[in-house]
């Protein structure tokens, strides 16, 4: 029995919240979000995961924490984390938009406004959407001009600091890159704290004729905090969309990233890594809607579990009528390295034009004995061996990051990672 | 430096060796040859620790010490190579990576510090140079794409930087063409001295012009049913091995 989100008390959190120009959009989402409830497990798309913990950890904030002030994020922590990667940073900090953030990031061919500069329309759809519209304190619009081609990434730092108090945060970023401009974008997430945190973000991603987005998620939240996170992206004509998408934390972590191919010649390259520990729990929803032809989707993900964790992936492509000349492929590959590790793996298709080419595979595995005993006969102790054959495993997805500078960066997040789950002793 | 006493051993339910007695010396080069499945890989199997294979009986022991007590790597450390005779290919390992990991796991056994990463590359190319090997193999994943003749080198290339105490090559002469078993046996005669032994687990007597053994050993049945000198090898190679099993089942 899927716990009930006090919608009463979000009535009353969405009241406080500062008034904008995004007031009765949020009003107006918090009634659909209450005529539609929240996801259950009786949902197909929800049938693995379970929010319960998500909408308790809502509920005690609602009835605490959402009165309070809601705390800053220590501004070290997040000088620490914007000087790993060299970017244009724009920081969402426990919901907040920083505001001086938005000044420096305007840089040749960039433009950063508040989501409250203007007047918006927002979309009302899915529950969890609407969720982040009602409790938004504000969001970023970023657009790059035509032809434009930044000098940096445009990095959008997105940290919860959960150590004073049980906290809940929306995220929601609006991005456009104008025709034949060509950008890098990071969505990075952190969080800390011993308390409970539950974090929801929505970012939309529109790409002009010739555009191309290269676009790296990196989620590394806290093994207690728990988040939802969608990315539309609507392609253009010719346009193209290169994205990695790497989640090493957090409790239950459910991802949906939805792309429409919009014109011909579009092309998505989608490519996404999990590593799940005892507790975890990741679950990667993707759908990608071939409108029109010719247009190519290309998407791999790659999952290693270990301990009691469960992970999920449900890739999705549909090819509308007329979609002629669509290409499709949809890879899976896991990992299993211990017995109480379960993934959930569906490749779905549904197919509505003639002249089309699909495949699909799924593997689920465990390390491979004989070239675990190679390395060992070579003088590496099982654990190094286990490291290696882990890393390379998970390699293949860092190699196909766009973002070539960020590339080291993984690389070292994926061994830290990696080291950590051999280390903590699970059963191999 | 290796004793091998009454050894049997066996994978799932079959036993394949039978109570195997082999002695080799420091500075010895052992040819061990023998029909398909008379056990050779299995003995080799034995020596470097795979975990299918069960012993039921006997001993083996490696400078005094028991060999069979010990996990696969500490055997490697302790300066064992299985040269074997079907590497295997492990896609996105790099094969310099494993090398210098092999080398410091060893190091680090003898209290010696890291290899430092310049002195690696310049061994490793000058040993590459040695065996006619295109230094780009170094940056390759271990074996990945590499022709049967390439694994075979790389087994060699990898004893020649690692520089075992005793070597166990099983079948590395296999399947190769002129060029490449002169470099095999360029990398095993560079091997050898008298702190060392090497077995050669061969099929042919072809190796053994290039590589002379001092004792040439025949496993039929999962024992040793016949040992000489090299000449014994220059016979199997007249007269096959059916006059040695028709000998040992009399
Ligand atoms: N995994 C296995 N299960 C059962 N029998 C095996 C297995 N591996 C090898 N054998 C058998 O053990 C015997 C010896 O094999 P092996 O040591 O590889 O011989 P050789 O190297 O001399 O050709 C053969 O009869 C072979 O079929
Ligand atoms: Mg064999």
């Amino acid at each position: 029995m899927t716990s009930r989100l006090a919608i009463d008390a979000l009535r009353d959190a969405v009241a406080r919240l500062p008034d904008n120009r995004l007031s009765a959009t949020r009003l107006a989402a918090l009634d659909h979000l209450q005529g539609q409830g929240t996801p259950t497990t009786a949902h197909e798309d929800w049938k693995y995961t379970d929010l319960s913990d998500v909408i308790d950890i809502s509920n005690q904030w609602l009835a605490h924490s959402a009165q309070e002030r809601t705390p800053d994020v220590a501004a070290d922590q997040i000088n620490a984390l914007k000087d790993r990667i060299d970017a244009y940073w724009l920081v969402i900090a426990n919901g907040q938009v920083d505001e001086s953030s938005v000044a420096v990031a305007q840089a040749a061919g960039i433009s950063v406004s508040l989501l409250s500069d203007a007047d918006v329309a927002l979309d009302f759809d899915a529950p969890l959407a609407n969720l982040n519209t009602a409790l938004l304190r504000d969001g970023l619009r970023i657009h790059v001009e035509a032809d434009a081609q930044p000098a940096k990434p445009i990095g959008i730092l997105i940290v919860d600091d959960a150590s004073s108090a049980v906290g809940v945060s929306q995220a929601r970023v609006e991005i456009d890159l104008a025709e034949r401009s060509t950008a890098s974008l990071i969505e990075h997430h952190v969080s800390t704290g011993r308390s409970r945190h539950y974090a929801n973000s929505i970012v939309r991603l529109v790409l002009g004729d010739h555009a191309t987005a290269r676009y790296v998620r990196i989620q590394e939240r806290d093994s207690g905090h728990s988040q939802t996170g969608r990315l539309n992206v609507r392609m253009g004509r010719d346009s193209s969309f290169e994205h990695s998408a790497f989640d090493f934390g957090g409790k239950l972590i459910r991802n949906d990233l939805l792309i429409d191919l919009c014109g011909p010649g579009a092309l998505a390259t989608f490519t996404g890594l999990y590593i799940a520990v005892e507790g975890q729990h990741i679950d990667n929803h993707t759908r990608v809607d071939h409108r029109v032809g010719p247009a190519k989707s290309i998407q791999e993900y790659r999952g290693i579990l270990a301990g009691a964790t469960r992970c999920v992936w449900n890739g999705k492509a549909i090819v509308h009528a007329g979609a002629d000349g669509t290409d499709a492929e949809q890879a899976n590959h896991n990992l299993l390295l211990s017995e109480q590790s379960e993934i959930d793996a569906k490749p779905e298709l549904e197919i509505y034009a003639d002249d089309v080419k699909c495949s699909h595979g799924t593997t689920i595995g465990q390390l491979d004995e004989s070239a675990l005993y190679y390395l060992r006969t070579r003088g590496l102790d099982r654990r190094h061996a286990q490291q290696l054959l882990t890393q390379a495993f998970a390699q293949s997805i860092v190699d196909r990051v766009s973002i070539d500078l960020l590339q080291d960066t993984l690389r070292e997040m994926v061994a830290v990672r990696l080291s950590k789950l051999i280390e903590g002793d699970i059963g191999l | 430096m290796l004793q091998i006493t009454d050894l049997k051993a066996r994978i799932g339910d079959a036993e394949i060796l039978h109570g195997l007695n082999l002695q080799v010396n420091a500075g010895e080069v052992h040819a061990i040859m023998g029909p398909n499945g008379s056990g050779k890989s299995t003995l080799a199997q034995v020596v470097a620790g795979h975990d299918a294979y069960e012993v039921t009986a006997g001993s083996v022991t490696y400078n005094g010490t028991d060999l069979l007590a010990l996990e696969p790597e500490e055997r490697a450390r302790e300066g064992i190579f299985l040269g074997f005779q079907y590497p295997v290919e492990i896609p996105g390992v790099n094969n310099a990576y494993l090398l210098k990991a092999a080398l410091n796991a060893r190091r680090k056994h003898q209290g010696l510090d890291e290899i430092d990463a310049f002195e690696f590359l310049k061994l490793a190319r000058e040993k590459m140079a040695l065996l006619g090997m295109d230094p780009k193999f170094l940056n390759r994943g271990v074996n990945e794409g590499f022709s049967g003749g390439e694994k075979k080198r790389n087994e060699i290339f990898q004893m020649a930087m690692l520089e075992p105490t005793l070597a166990v090559l099983d079948e590395t002469d296999s399947g190769l063409d002129i060029d490449a078993l002169r470099a095999v046996a360029m990398g095993v005669n560079a091997l050898r001295s008298p702190e060392r032994a090497i077995i050669l687990v061969t099929h042919y007597q072809r190796l053994l012009d290039y590589v002379e053994p001092d004792y040439v050993h025949v496993l039929s049945g999962g024992r040793i049913v016949r040992s000489g000198d090299k000449s014994l090898a220059l016979e199997l190679e007249e007269k096959g091995y059916d006059w040695l099993r028709e000998a040992a089942t009399a």
